[in-house]
């Protein structure tokens, strides 16, 4: 097949998978929300249960003007939420939804997610600084310590996987959680590695991962009640879109490299290989949404942290937690 | 949790009136009168602050601090009963009050139109800054010794004291109050068990 | 001075040195833990507060100028538009005062009316706080289970006096005869409408439900707790400075309640506590009224079993004249002592109405409070203050 063909399809189910989860998420927040929130929700828009709502809502803010202060840096001001975006969707790009559903297999994805994943902090920043305005400048502030403190826990739980699996593909990373561990009458039994050892890496990397998306309990960067809208308050329109829809394709590229690294990814049990690259994409989507969901449901319960709370939570617990854990697993990994 | 007594002291109007006149007599103010359960004690300008402060030593909670302009012409509303026998003033109230029971006490202080002015109570009293600033863009009563005089409610460029009695309701000359002249009519007097209106 | 603004003054001055001067963030008139329209102008540096100067005013309504050329019928209307949030409680301690200065004596079922309703409003007023406190720490879910139970205590208020917010029920003399008996003529039978009373208690079954949901989700909450405690601690003498009262004071430490010392309305009868903490904190102050709502379900049980039978008013003239005299009347609203100065000459209107409102006494401790803190304790120790702007500039 002609390579620049088979980009341009890469790229357009990428963008297209990227799309459609970030607008699923959104319904799902505000279906899952209002119900937890003794409310029904979206309700009109499409005919049945507003599932059209995300729809109008773009819809909505794509009409309105684009506005920029006038004494916004505004180079910067209009690039802040390409830069969100472009590292929403760039995760998708490694993350494998089969042996061979995957955009492009790294031989170091890990690396390159966890590298484009802190790019939208960058883009964060850029908008606080560039918007001229006090409460965006205060709110990209509290992103950029917020990305500092829990990048570090989120690489060293990271880093144990790497250690057990001893691969930095992601590929291989799902792989080595499909290699048979035991056989138990007749049956070979593979595990993902939650249940072989990565059970505290993977709640650090839940922590982190909800940390660095800005969600409540750590959405200290746009703190409604505080910052009105954080580093958000001046965008509108388009670029307000952007901002919104990186921000939920980030929740489902990170439940995704969740999944991927701690529950098994694609991979399922008493999943014949040769079904692999069709049920894949549908195995690792069901893991997805039930992190989505958890990520969701965080935010309904919980109220937000204070900044140096959030700051002593990382490097008084998450980060000396994540170090022993790496240790552990190494010494696991020599040992055994 | 509650360390409040079962059986609180009855505010009767008498030990309200003992209290008024204790207080009077300790404080060395100038007289005191008590109209239902509440008390007035008339304080002498010069001596306001000193006697509040002490005052607060048995009646701590500083409830609030206003003014009543006195005059004999009024722009808005009904004017006072007896216009020719008023000598026209102000007075100033401050409101202390104990924590324990029912006892209150307003402190009055007359002060002169010509000279407004009477001593704050900001320096041991840091509630009264609010109070004192609102009487005085309300009443132009400078109180000396709070420095922060600025508007409260008002805009900076508000010329004025509205409270005066001599201030129009502005609305009030531009538009009648409605329910001045086109009341409903009264139900028919034969009716007249009254309460209804 | 804008960030860019500093941006490239410090860019011009790094050739000598740094310079981090403080910034002055405006906080309101529009900004969403605000409540409506009040301004702090803050000087900060990175996020703790040196200095901070609310500025109120954007709601003066000047109630007080505006009562001297209203009839005393007339001023119950503009007074519970104070305190929106528990406009009947704003009523009471006005209608009592122009009572006092008449001497006219109510009936026994008016006055318990008045005590339930009071307590109704207390506890819708308290469920506005619990449903807003929470949402100023981050917490959207508590908003909105708050406010659906609160809309059983509107309806129930709203049956007997035909408004949700502003009841304008009390009249001098007794309550709004309400016809809800059974006919629409004949007075003997005006009473409050039928079932109501069931009604309530079916509410209040409802409310202790809503005080436990609350402390499911708000109370226990570590993050809660991590955001209140110790957060904005009033000790006692500086509440009694700055004229704190109800919920606030008692969070303090100070057990001052206006419902005990001053039988305004027969709660000597009634059998219940007064809720307070020592610590003054935020969360104490959350803990006082969560306990408060408590408190006033045993209050309105009680009363429901001894309101007497009897008329809602007594005869009163048609048009109030009220003798010359000076009262302070005041009651416990559910934001603290709401009192009001009433000095009358004689006429029909007021010469001058004082009206002492709390929340104005309870912000005026904001620049003590708030100097030296962070920004997100600021929202959590205004959201715990729980005022109204229209009370605090009437």
């Amino acid at each position: 097949m002609n390579a620049w063909l088979e980009l341009g399809i890469t790229l357009v189910v990428i963008l297209v998978v990227v799309l459609v989860s970030a607008l699923v998420t959104i319904y799902v927040e505000l279906k899952a929300g209002s119900h937890m929130q003794a409310r029904i929700g979206p309700y009109y828009a499409g005919g049945r249960w507003g599932w059209a709502q995300p729809l109008a809502d773009g819809a909505k803010f794509l009409q309105k003007e684009d506005l920029a202060p006038a004494k916004a840096d505004g180079p910067v001001y209009r690039l802040a939420p390409y830069v969100v975006m472009m590292s929403a969707i760039g995760m998708f790009a490694v993350i494998p939804a089969g042996p061979d559903l995957v955009g492009v297999d790294l031989d170091l994805g890990v690396y390159f997610v966890l590298a484009i994943s802190a790019l939208a902090t960058l883009g964060v920043l850029m908008a606080g600084w560039s918007s001229a305005n006090k409460y965006s400048l205060i709110g990209g502030l509290r992103a950029a310590a917020q990305l500092i403190a829990y990048e570090i826990p989120l690489i060293l739980a990271v880093v144990a996987v790497v250690i057990q699996a001893e691969t930095m593909s992601l590929n291989g990373i799902v792989e080595a959680q499909m290699a048979t561990l035991f056989t138990l009458g007749g049956m070979d039994i593979a595990l993902p590695f939650i249940l072989t050892g990565q059970i505290v890496g993977f709640g650090i990397f839940l922590v982190a991962a909800v940390a660095e998306l800005s969600r409540i309990p750590f959405d200290m960067p746009i703190a409604e009640s505080e910052l009105t809208m954080g580093y958000l308050t001046e965008y509108s329109g388009i670029r307000f879109t952007m901002f919104f829809l990186g921000e939920y394709a980030s929740i489902v590229g990170f439940s995704a490299v969740a999944a991927t690294l701690f529950l098994g990814g694609y991979g399922a049990p008493f999943l014949p290989e040769s079904l692999a690259n069709i049920a894949g994409p549908f195995v690792l989507l069901a893991k997805v949404a039930v992190l989505v969901f958890v990520i969701i449901w965080i935010r309904f319960t919980w109220p937000r942290l204070r900044e140096d709370q959030l700051q002593s939570l990382a490097w008084r617990w998450l980060i000396p937690i994540a170090l022993v854990n790496v240790g552990v697993v190494a010494t696991f990994k020599v040992v055994f | 949790m509650s360390d409040q007594p079962d059986t609180p002291p009855e505010p009767e109007t008498d030990s309200i009136a003992e209290y008024a006149a204790a207080i009077t007599e300790r404080l060395g103010a100038e007289g005191y009168t008590v109209e239902f359960d509440t008390a007035r004690v008339f304080v002498a300008k010069d001596k306001w602050v000193a006697t509040i402060n002490e005052a607060r030593k048995e009646l701590p909670l500083f409830s609030w601090l206003s003014a009543i302009d006195w005059s004999r012409e009024t722009e808005v509303g009904e004017g006072v009963a007896e216009p020719d026998e008023l000598e026209e003033r102000f007075e100033v109230m401050c409101r202390l009050s104990s924590v324990t029971d029912a006892r209150a006490i307003n402190f009055f202080a007359t002060l002169s139109k010509d000279d407004p002015t009477i001593g704050s109570l900001t320096a041991t009293i840091g509630g009264a800054e609010w109070h004192e600033r609102e009487a005085h863009e309300m009443f132009g009563i400078m109180f000396e010794g709070n420095e922060n005089l600025i508007p409260l409610y008002l805009p900076d460029d508000f010329i004025g004291n509205p409270l005066l009695k001599s201030f129009p309701l502005i609305a009030r000359e531009v538009k009648p109050w409605p329910g001045d002249v086109d009341v409903e009519g009264l139900p028919s007097s034969d009716d007249d068990d009254g309460g209804d209106v | 001075m804008t960030s860019r603004q500093l941006m490239h003054r410090s860019e011009a001055a790094v050739s000598i040195e740094l310079e981090t001067p403080g910034m002055t963030l405006n906080i309101g008139p529009q900004h969403p833990s605000t409540h409506g329209v009040l301004r702090l102008v803050a000087k900060i540096s990175g996020e703790r507060i040196d200095e901070i100067e609310p500025v109120i005013g954007y709601m003066h309504r000047g109630y007080e100028k505006l009562s001297e050329v209203r009839t005393y019928a007339q001023i119950t209307a503009l007074v519970n538009r104070i305190d929106w949030v528990s406009g009947f409680a704003n009523e009471v301690p006005f209608i009592l005062g122009v009572e006092k200065l008449m001497g006219v004596e109510v009936p026994e079922r008016a006055q318990w009316i008045r005590l339930i309703l009071t307590e109704l409003a207390r506890i819708s007023s308290h469920l506005v706080f619990m449903s807003s406190f929470p949402l100023e720490l981050g917490a959207s879910t508590p908003l909105m289970h708050m406010l659906r139970d609160r809309e059983h205590i509107l309806e129930l208020i709203e049956d007997v006096t035909g408004g949700r917010f502003h009841p304008n029920f009390n009249r001098v003399g007794g309550v709004k005869p309400v016809y809800g008996g059974g006919s629409k003529t004949k007075k003997q039978s005006m009473d409050l409408p039928a079932g109501f009373f069931k009604r309530t208690l079916k509410a209040m079954d409802l409310m202790e439900q809503s005080c436990r949901d609350i402390d499911t989700l708000v109370t226990g909450n570590e993050v809660v707790r991590a955001r209140t405690i110790g957060i904005g601690v009033i000790p006692s003498d500086k509440a009694l400075e700055y004229g704190l009262t109800g919920p606030n004071l008692r969070a303090s430490g100070v057990a001052y309640d206006l419902r005990k010392v001053e039988n305004y309305l027969p709660y000597d009868q009634i059998d219940f506590d007064v809720v307070s903490r020592t610590g003054g904190d935020s969360f104490d102050r959350y803990l006082v009224r969560v306990g408060e709502v408590r408190e006033s379900i045993k209050i309105i049980r009680q009363a429901v079993d001894l309101i007497p039978a009897g008329p809602l008013q007594t005869k009163v003239p048609r048009v109030l004249k009220v003798p010359a005299g000076q009262v302070y009347s005041r009651a416990e609203n559910p934001k603290g002592e709401f009192g009001y100065y009433i000095v009358s000459e004689g006429g029909k209107m007021p010469y001058r109405l004082k009206i002492r409102s709390t929340s104005f006494s309870n912000l005026s401790i904001l620049p003590w409070i708030l100097k030296g803190q962070l920004i997100p304790d600021l929202v959590a120790i205004m959201g715990s203050f729980d005022f109204v702007l229209g009370d605090v500039d009437r």
